[in-house]
């Protein structure tokens, strides 16, 4: 198992700051200045809401002080990796939308898109401005050893977790400043001005000056309002909800103090199931009727397009490695994790074979549910699986099971490893760009593979180094 | 600034208001409790406080049998009364959670922490032992939002709507609390014009935070016309009801428009700016304080509903519910 803070048996050097500051603290102070983090976000509002499950509403993610580092040459490769996958991406929803050129040349089946409930046909034919579905696109990536990254899954709908690395190298800033002092880590400051660089270089065709941005919620009862509303606040435009707005003569317009104004590029934070009752979920109140026909006539761009979900299920995934050669003509830099089709008959046999070895995930599942993990599950649990798989094959997929690299975690035993992932977030506009950091999630629970915060997983600050940073 | 906006900051306003003059006029309860009384005498203060405070139809049993404890539970703690101190901490700190990208965090984090230290702290143990003391917390926690807003945030638009839910709130208190003096208290007291009779304008005056102010201002023992005329006529009272509306008045110039419902608006406070600007105290007593008062917070009501309105606080309902014209 690959631990995060060493090479080989010895310390790495990335980590050889922080391992001098924990030293120096000791495990009682960093406790207590946890207990202090944690007062921190609970006053800043920096909440997390589980559906269905009750208790308080305000729950916060957990928080790790010890930072995970990644150096510079580490992160060229996440950096490079992730951008040509977001780029491959969304030239793909394009073509899936558009031409179809990758189906003409055999290399997915058609089935895939026509059959997946994400698809929308109302899209057809629509080439959003510069061409771009998926403007913010989250990189679920693993590592299993020093240079070995896997791709886990994309989320070109409408990915969170960015204020939490925002927010959490906020608060590692304000409670340890010294750890920042020699100037190493790169600064995450840029997202708010990278996400409406990109907002504005999609304006709509009918729109001519300044486009005037916007971010759609749900509204305060859900669980990424948090998010929401630090996105609103940090690009400093109007956080706005279904009943504020209403479309008139294909353009947006939000119900003000001083009358109606326009909204040109719409980040919404809506799925596209409920964004517009004229056209899919009639009893949607959180949407806007109409909004669909404002953005297919050119009077409003929506930030991602509806439509951008037909690859982030777990069979279209098995699929970028060939979009990335097809649109690119590149090699992919970040590999997927190989991956059985139970759709296929041969994959099928494979995985019932060798069920107690691998992870099965549903196609369509998300937040860790659904799945089984074949190591640690028990005879009953893997058969009543296997009965499920055989019952409808396609509905699965399944991975090898990956040994996770480990990070550090402040346990009251001191540090401790824990699993982790990382979340990039990749901006699509006149470039496509990332910052310098990522949503690290941590399983909480000792051995637990499981990151998801709906299942106990928990945050790091995630710290990219200059690049000699690391000497 | 977006509609929804306007309303969520003119809300969080009024409910910050309403909280601390709950917590006042509960501390002009717990003054008047202890005042000596005839024995046969029935206690109303109770009652009066809990009609002062605009909980007539809210409260659960008898107003007749309502004492301390049940009236701290229904004025403090029900989450069923709009203006319980708890659920008006709690709807503040909804107004502000929805409308957050207006507040400064500095606004946002002074009313979530006095939510989370009602909820977590204060209800978790009887605050009856220390009644002045989470008393005195509550106005303070209030006055902090206060000193927040004005030391932290834009004079913009949404500083305008946080005042006009100030004053407006302030308005309807102020004249409630004098209507319940005049038309509870004294006919079950029997005692026009002794000795409890003073001592209880003396209440009305602490619970609006002006029994100083009262000797400041007028140099002599309190009596019903030098309260009234504090509280609804003299401009430099912070709470009188001309304060109040000229200063409302002021706010909503800063956002109306010049045609339509928000001229409208404008005038219509305007007018009734005007109309306390030229009476006095005896044309208020030949009409009758009660009546008098009675029109007033009808009139502010009304005003509070024709803010929502000329601001479109509330979104229009869809056109297909709308009755086709033929």
């Amino acid at each position: 198992m690959y631990n995060e803070m060493y090479r080989d048996e010895a310390l790495r050097r990335e980590y050889r700051e922080i391992a001098e500051w924990i030293a120096q603290q000791g495990t009682d102070t960093l406790l207590t200045r946890q207990a202090e983090a944690d007062e921190l976000f609970r006053r800043i509002g920096i909440t997390f809401a589980v559906y269905g499950e009750g208790g308080d509403p305000d729950r916060l993610i957990p928080f790790d002080m010890v930072p995970r580092v990644f150096n510079a040459r580490e992160w060229t490769k996440v950096d490079s990796g992730s951008i040509q996958r977001a780029n491959a991406l969304n030239a793909f929803i394009k073509d899936a939308y558009g031409a179809r050129e990758i189906f003409r040349a055999g290399l997915i089946p058609e089935s895939m898109i026509t059959g997946n409930d994400a698809y929308l046909e109302i899209m057809e034919g629509y080439t959003p401005p510069l061409g771009i579905y998926s403007h913010i696109v989250g990189v679920d990536l693993v590592r299993v050893a020093e240079d070995e990254f896997y791709v886990l899954e994309d989320n070109c709908r409408t990915p969170s977790g960015v204020s939490y690395v925002l927010q959490n190298r906020e608060v590692m800033s304000r409670m340890f400043p010294d750890l920042f002092v020699e100037g190493h880590i790169r600064p995450v400051d840029g997202y708010g001005d990278m996400l409406a660089e990109a907002m504005q270089a999609v304006a709509p065709p009918m729109c001519d000056g300044e486009p005037t941005l916007a971010i759609l919620t749900p509204g305060q009862f859900n669980s990424a309002y948090y998010e929401h509303f630090y996105l609103a606040d940090l690009m400093g435009v109007d956080l706005v909800e279904g009943p504020d707005l209403f479309v008139e003569d294909n353009r947006l317009y939000m119900r003000t103090t001083r009358g109606p104004e326009r909204i040109d590029v719409l980040y919404r934070r809506i799925d596209d199931d409920f964004i517009d009752p004229s056209v899919f979920n009639p009893d949607s109140v959180l949407g806007v009727p109409g909004i669909i026909g404002a953005m297919k006539a050119g009077g409003l761009t929506l930030v991602n397009a509806p439509g951008a979900g037909i690859v982030d299920d777990k069979a279209m995934y098995t699929y970028v490695p060939d979009m990335i050669r097809f649109y690119l003509g590149e090699e992919p830099i970040l590999p997927n994790v190989p991956t059985w089709r139970c759709s296929e008959k041969d994959d099928l046999g494979h995985v019932l074979d060798n069920i107690s070895e691998l992870v099965v995930k549903e196609v369509h599942g998300s937040g860790g549910y659904g799945m089984l993990i074949g190591p640690t599950s028990t005879k009953a649990e893997i058969a009543e699986f296997s009965q499920k798989l055989k019952d409808n094959p396609g509905n699965y997929i399944a991975q090898p099971t990956l040994s996770l690299s480990t990070s550090p975690v402040l346990t009251e035993a001191g540090l401790a490893p824990r699993h982790v992932d990382l979340r990039p977030f990749v901006i699509s506009g006149k470039t496509t760009r990332m910052i310098p950091s990522g949503l690290t999630r941590v399983a909480l629970r000792e051995g637990s593979l499981v990151v998801n915060s709906s299942q106990g997983g928990g945050v790091k600050d995630t710290w990219v180094l200059t690049d000699g940073g690391d000497v | 600034m977006l509609s929804r906006t306007a309303e969520g900051l003119f809300w969080m306003s009024r409910y910050i208001e309403r909280m601390s003059n709950i917590a006042r006029l509960l501390d002009a309860g717990r003054r008047m409790d202890a005042l000596p009384q005839e024995p046969d005498a029935r206690s109303t203060e109770w009652a009066s406080i809990l009609i002062s405070a605009g909980c007539r139809d809210s409260y659960p049993s008898d107003l007749d049998d309502a004492n301390q404890a049940n009236a701290l539970a229904h004025l403090v703690w029900d989450e069923d009364n709009p203006s319980s101190i708890y659920a008006c901490a709690k709807a503040a700190r909804s107004n502000a959670r929805a409308v957050r990208v207006a507040l400064t965090s500095e606004v946002w984090d002074v009313i979530n922490q006095t939510y989370l230290e009602l909820r977590d702290v204060y209800r978790l143990r009887p605050i009856s032992r220390d009644l002045v003391g989470f008393l005195d917390w509550v106005k303070e926690r209030a006055a902090l939002m206060r000193g927040m807003i004005a030391s932290t945030m834009l004079r913009d638009d949404g500083y305008a709507f946080i005042e006009m839910g100030k004053w407006i709130e302030r308005a309807d208190a102020t004249a409630r609390l004098l209507d319940v003096k005049y038309h509870v208290l004294l006919p079950s007291a029997g005692n026009v014009g002794g000795g409890v009779d003073t001592l209880q304008w003396m209440n009305v005056l602490r619970a609006t935070n002006s029994a100083r102010a009262y000797r400041h201002v007028y140099r002599r023992t309190v009596e019903p016309r030098g309260v009234v005329d504090l509280l609804v006529l003299n401009r430099i009272s912070p709470r009188s009801l001309i304060t109040c509306i000229t200063q409302c008045l002021l706010s909503l110039h800063e956002v109306a428009g010049f045609e339509g419902a928000q001229s409208d608006l404008v005038n219509r406070l305007q007018a009734l700016q005007e109309r306390l600007s030229t009476t006095n105290l005896d044309a208020i007593f030949t009409y009758g304080l009660h009546e008098w008062l009675t029109d007033f917070i009808i009139e502010v009501n009304n005003l509070a509903v024709a803010i929502g309105d000329a601001f479109s606080f509330h979104p229009p309902a869809p056109a297909t519910l709308q009755p086709q014209p033929q």
